[in-house]
């Protein structure tokens, strides 16, 4: 990145001299000269600044009137007064304290924010100690449940506008809106419909005062009874920085802990409200061992580490692991030495395999908002898969670039199934007109993103020849988006336990042993095909249940909130997870250790690699060893009958989720989507229920058109897809 | 020398003919200086309108002309430029764009035109308020007929000026008055203001450069090109160029819109042209500018209509509607009444006028009922001064301007509220005919939106 030369320029503030950049923010300039201004409205991340809420009303040289410093820039030469050196500003401080508090309910001793509010701070070191408003107060009913999540008490609003600013100008979902005027201007939703959309959880974050609060914290702690552990999302390859808030050992929410490479202050909903499933009902809590006719019966640990060493042992190195993805680096290491040096087996189902190549085109996911134009590729739509991805590429639009989609629903329509053909096309300058004219400037630009969001196998060595062919620079980066959270460091750690790329465990013949790790893949159908297969099977699960019925032993299996050890995002920045609460059982790390003991693989002791630095630093881009090889690519899905389906893994989806009841209403609701000329062509009109099946057997769902969508093909979440082939006849019921 | 009495320059010819008929317009002269002026380059329009003093005539009084000046060049900004003309007059007391538009929207469609050339704008917005449903039916049947004749669209009179003229309705907010409001709401957004920097003139409608005047401002520019510049600055008086419509209302014979040279004595206007006092009843006050400005006392009666004159009595021209106020007035009433609609038509967008506004209202009312106590009238007088400079747009000022003035003038009238713990009047005062009460501006809201105070 060619840095432009920056003009520094002299400010003044409070008589302190300070040199920033010219164009800094007033705020932020000030607070380098050690003046705190205080804010309510302010907030960068949300777009220009707004002046809205007055609090940071200052005196400027030259100026008669006072200014709203927020909305001020470091000119040369410029002189400021705050409150602490300006009679003036300090009376406007006041006076802007005294209005906000005229009709704030100040109920602060039954208020969740309490103790951690910006505004009972600022009234205690700035505002009124008493009210000269004898009056009584507005009221609005309290608290109204805009969604599951999030209530909303409008008494005490201050109208800052962050929240509505969040929804338009971020999430740009445009869901949370300002209705009437004046004094009785209030909050709401639009329509009054429940806030519905993948980002809503950061507006509770971003309220500066108790007016929209987590439903699911009301109540249940207070700032000086709780502990706030750092650690990172473990629920999608973006590897949000977060902390984890306890009490008396219970994770009671989750917070943004801003990463301004990786996450910029935001989560997503699941990564906000999953932690829940810490206290699903049918967690495992004891090992689990096959009693034959009698099913499973609870037995000790001593007993299940001697049971698992015997299948393993007996397996004679016919040994397969399935991995589910979320496993820490430790773990996936400890599995991987257990099989590759213990057992001798050589066969994993890996949810993610990306070739290293894309590491020769690494950058921090904060490049997207400054590339100049962006390419996303593929039919898993990105939010559902990486959501804060979606967040940087509308950034990128916001802020000046073009975003160029390929695929089924993209700007440039495809058939499903053909993003390594349209790489290939791009990367050889050919294709329909649209794509080359794409091409073009793809190669003109100097500052590219490309995301690649499909589940392509090869789809790492086909990006990586894709960002070479354009030429990806520095200041351009590549993100692969992988399926799991941690599928880049479970691939890393499962080829250094041994030699070569192992096999794929696809075939007829029976397998000695198969382990499962986890409940992501023990709800993978091809692990399930495994498993019957398998002489001897041993899973780890957190919860209880059918997935695990065709286990010989099955171990309680830690959640993401209840380990130590390192992760590996999207990027490939390695971050460091921690134990934020105990398991209710012996950590699964642990019992590897003794069955390694067993084995004669020594496992113990294992120490995290990442460091606990506050924000972990994206590792220097990689050499790219030769150009990878051009594979040709197959294209399609396959021809048949009635519409293509695309089926896509909703964000909202998964073992731990499904087992968060304030979730539900953000699962996706049983719906196809459908191409507006196909859907014109069957009569069908959004909200009409349809038959979706082949040959007249069919099971009911409600439509949904949508103008991008490609003719010919129908959308689907997997969740809703069971049984349904890879094309289907939609009829208006 | 002071200008004395009507002079018609606008409204030249309006009493005798049908102008909203375009070949009427025309035998009088009209669509020549269109004519003109896309022959004319913009560079030197603009020095025209410099030269002229023509202030905007929309509030805040700032000479056109500059305005214009601060729009880039066509050749100097990627985006398209725009013209916005301001008619959503809702001001209380303010009728005259109205007025023009009604009777002379010829005159306002040629100053699109030309204005549009002078800036190198091809599309031109007429943001009118939702409520002037007659104004947006003549506006658009002229509009229709200068199609017709070429003046509008395409190729404008054998050049190769291209205008295009939007009239969007507004749906009844005082606030979408406010030039930056007015933007977001013509933007499909809440109408609220924005914080500037950046002025419009850089970033105005959909980021673009925007010019914003008032109907009036635009429809003075025919004349301007008409006569030249430096001829019309020779009408009024010194900084105040030029004639100007005054809507005269309140406790006034003859109210209607006088359009006068600047600097023409307030006495002369509620007296000789306004024919006085009904009923041969004192005058109590005046208030010179639309309600939110200053009131003057029957003492300051002589001070002329000008921009000056107003500044050096401390209030100020504003919007060109003089209220005038006899002695049957209750001040406090009169306070409340004001107070009322600023609270009402506060977008709650900024801290100090949304609950300020609130406030005064509440402490008003309590005066208003005899109910208020020693040290409240210092407690309004204090909140009005907590707004005063402290918002993010005028409106707040606007609110607190006025009731501070009726305080500081009245004052003995306003603590005879409190030491007699009722109106002075007895129940004998009246406002009518000043300013509409709040709950006039309600019948004209859809729904009929309640503004509960709980007082
Ligand atoms: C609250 C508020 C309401 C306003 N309403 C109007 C209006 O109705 N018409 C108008 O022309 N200007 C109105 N203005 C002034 C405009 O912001 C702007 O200054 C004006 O349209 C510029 O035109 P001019 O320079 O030709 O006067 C209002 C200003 C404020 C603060
Ligand atoms: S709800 Fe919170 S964030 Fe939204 S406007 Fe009110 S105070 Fe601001
Ligand atoms: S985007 Fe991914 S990492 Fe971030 S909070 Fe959501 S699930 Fe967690
Ligand atoms: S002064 Fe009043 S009208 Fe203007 S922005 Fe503030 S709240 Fe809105
Ligand atoms: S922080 Fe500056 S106006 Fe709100």
């Amino acid at each position: 990145m060619s840095a432009p030369a920056v003009e520094l320029v002299t400010v003044n503030v409070d008589g302190r001299e300070v040199q920033v950049p010219k164009g800094t923010g007033m705020i932020e300039t000030a607070l380098a000269a050690g003046v705190e201004i205080p804010v309510f409205c302010y907030e960068p991340r949300l777009g220009p600044p707004v002046g809205a809420c007055r609090m940071c009303l200052c005196e400027v040289e030259g100026m008669p009137k006072l200014q709203a410093a927020c909305t001020l820039t470091a000119q040369d030469g410029m002189e400021l007064r705050s409150a602490q050196t300006s009679a003036k500003a300090a009376e406007g401080q006041n006076a802007v304290l005294e209005f906000i508090l005229l009709n704030h309910p100040l109920d602060c001793p039954d208020c969740d924010k309490g103790g951690e509010c910006p505004l009972q701070d600022l009234t205690f070191r700035w505002g009124p100690s008493n009210t000269r408003m004898h009056f009584p107060k507005r009221t609005f009913e309290k608290p109204i449940p805009i969604s599951p999540t999030i209530s909303l008490d409008r008494e005490r609003c201050i109208l800052c506008y962050r929240c509505t600013r969040f929804s338009e100008g971020v999430s740009e979902d445009l869901q949370l809106v300002a209705a009437h005027r004046g004094a009785q201007s209030i909050i709401t939703t639009f329509e009054e419909e429940p806030y519905r959309a993948h980002f809503s959880g950061n507006v509770t974050e971003l309220c500066p005062v108790g007016a929209l609060l987590p439903s699911t914290y009301r109540f249940r702690a207070r700032p000086w009874e709780i502990d706030n552990t750092p650690t990172v999302c473990g629920l999608c390859p973006v590897g949000c920085n977060t902390w984890a808030t306890t009490r008396e050992g219970k994770v009671q929410r989750i917070l943004s802990r801003n990463h301004p490479e990786v996450d910029d202050g935001w989560l997503c909903d699941k990564g906000r409200f999953t932690f829940d499933h810490l206290r699903a009902e049918d967690r495992l809590r004891e090992p689990l061992v096959r009693v034959r006719r009698r099913g499973f019966e609870a037995v000790g640990y001593d007993d299940a580490v001697r049971e698992v060493a015997r299948g393993l042992r007996e397996a004679g190195g016919s040994v397969a692991i399935a991995f589910s993805g979320g496993e820490t680096v430790e773990q996936a290491s400890a599995l991987a030495r257990l099989v590759r040096q213990g057992l001798g087996g050589d066969a994993a189902i890996l949810p993610d395999d990306l070739d290293p190549a894309v590491d020769a085109f690494r950058a921090p996911l904060s490049a997207i908002r400054d590339a100049e134009i962006c390419l996303v590729l593929g039919d898993e739509p990105v939010m559902e898969r990486a959501p804060i991805v979606d967040l940087w590429l509308r950034a990128a639009r916001r802020a000046g670039a073009e975003v160029v989609t390929v695929g089924p629903a993209g700007s440039v329509s495809t058939p499903p199934g053909s993003a390594a053909a349209t790489s290939a096309e791009l990367a050889g300058g050919g294709g329909s007109d649209e794509l080359r004219d794409a091409g073009r400037r793809l190669r003109e630009a100097s500052r590219v993103a490309i995301v690649w969001s499909g589940d392509d196998h090869d789809s790492g060595r086909r990006a990586a020849t894709l960002a070479a062919s354009l030429g990806l620079g520095d200041g351009s980066g590549l993100y692969v988006l992988p399926r799991s959270p941690n599928g880049r460091g479970v691939a890393q750690a499962w080829y250094e336990a041994g030699e070569g790329r192992g096999f794929d465990p696809s075939g007829e013949e029976e397998l000695g042993a198969l382990i499962v790790s986890g409940d992501e893949a023990a709800y993978d159908p091809r692990v399930a095909q495994l498993a019957e297969r398998a002489r001897f099977v041993f899973a780890t699960s957190m919860f209880t249940g059918d997935h695990t019925l065709w286990a010989h032993v099955v171990a309680p299996g830690t959640s993401y909130l209840e380990r130590d050890g390192t992760v590996v995002n999207l990027e490939g920045r390695a971050q460091r997870q921690r134990r934020v609460v105990d398991p209710p059982h012996l950590d699964e790390l642990e019992l590897l250790a003794r069955v390694g003991t067993e084995l004669g693989v020594p496992i113990a002791p294992w120490a995290a690699e990442a460091t606990v630095d506050d924000h972990a630093e994206l590792a220097p881009r990689a050499q790219l060893e030769a150009p990878p090889e051009f594979a040709p690519a197959a294209s399609t899905n396959g021809a048949g009958p009635g519409l293509e389906l695309v089926v896509y893994r909703p964000l909202f989806s998964g073992p731990g989720v499904e087992r968060v009841e304030s979730l539900a209403f953000q699962r996706p609701a049983p719906e196809i989507e459908l191409a507006h000329a196909d859907a014109q062509a069957r009569g069908i009109a959004t909200g009409d229920t349809v038959t979706v099946g082949l040959n007249g057997s069919g099971r009911a769902l409600r439509a949904a058109v949508r103008r991008k969508l490609r003719p010919g093909v129908a959308r689907i979440a997997a969740e809703h897809a069971d049984g349904l082939g890879s094309h289907v006849e939609v009829t208006k019921a | 020398m002071t200008p004395s009495g009507l002079h018609e320059v606008l409204l030249r010819h309006a009493d005798e003919r049908d102008l909203t008929k375009r070949a009427e317009y025309e035998a009088v002269g009209g669509y020549r200086a269109l004519t003109t002026a896309l022959r004319t380059d913009p560079g030197e329009l603009v020095e025209s309108l410099l030269a002229s003093g023509l202030r905007g005539r929309g509030g805040a009084g700032f000479p056109m002309g500059r305005k214009a000046s601060f729009i880039p060049k066509p050749d100097q900004t990627p985006n398209p430029i725009y013209l916005t003309v301001n008619a959503d007059e809702s001001e209380p007391g303010t009728f005259k764009d109205r007025e023009l538009m009604l009777r002379i929207p010829h005159a306002v469609i040629e100053g699109i035109v030309i204005t549009c050339h002078a800036i190198g704008a091809e599309t031109a917005f007429v943001y009118l308020r939702g409520e002037y449903a007659t104004e947006f039916d003549v506006m658009a049947a002229a509009l229709d007929e200068a199609h017709e004749a070429g003046y509008v669209g395409p190729g404008i009179a054998g050049t190769d000026t291209n205008v295009t003229i939007v009239i969007h309705r507004g749906a009844g907010a005082y606030i979408c008055g406010e030039e930056t409001a007015l933007l977001e709401s013509l933007e499909g957004k809440r109408g609220q203001p924005r914080s500037k920097p950046p002025f419009p003139a850089i970033s105005g409608v959909y980021a673009s450069p925007t010019l914003i005047n008032n109907v009036e401002t635009i429809a003075t520019v025919p004349t301007i090109v008409g006569m030249g510049g430096e001829e019309y600055a020779k009408l009024g008086v010194e900084n105040s160029a030029g004639t100007r419509l005054f809507s005269l209302s309140g406790n006034v014979v003859k109210g209607g819109n006088y359009e006068l040279e600047l600097g023409t004595p307030l006495r002369e206007l509620i007296y000789d042209l306004g024919g006085g006092i009904p009923d041969g009843r004192a005058l109590k006050a005046v208030i010179p500018g639309g309600s939110s400005v200053p009131v003057l006392t029957a003492d300051e009666v002589d001070t002329a209509l000008d921009f000056d004159a107003m500044a050096q009595a401390g209030t100020m021209l504003g919007s060109g509607a003089v209220i005038v106020i006899d002695e049957r007035a209750c001040m406090v009433q009169l306070g409340l009444r004001v107070a009322q609609f600023y609270m009402h038509e506060s977008c709650g967008k900024c801290t100090p006028c949304r609950e300020g506004t609130r406030w005064m209202v509440q402490i008003l009312r309590k005066l208003e009922a005899g109910e208020a106590e020693q040290g409240e009238l210092d407690l309004l007088l204090n909140v009005c001064d907590r707004i005063l400079g402290n918002c993010l747009c005028p409106l707040g000022d606007a609110a607190a301007m006025p009731i501070a003035s009726y305080v500081a003038k009245f004052r003995e009238e306003y603590q005879r509220h409190i030491d007699e713990g009722g109106c002075p009047f007895g129940g004998e005062s009246s406002l009518e005919g000043v300013v509409a009460p709040v709950d006039q501006h309600h019948a004209h809201l859809r729904g009929q939106i309640e503004v509960p105070i709980h007082a």
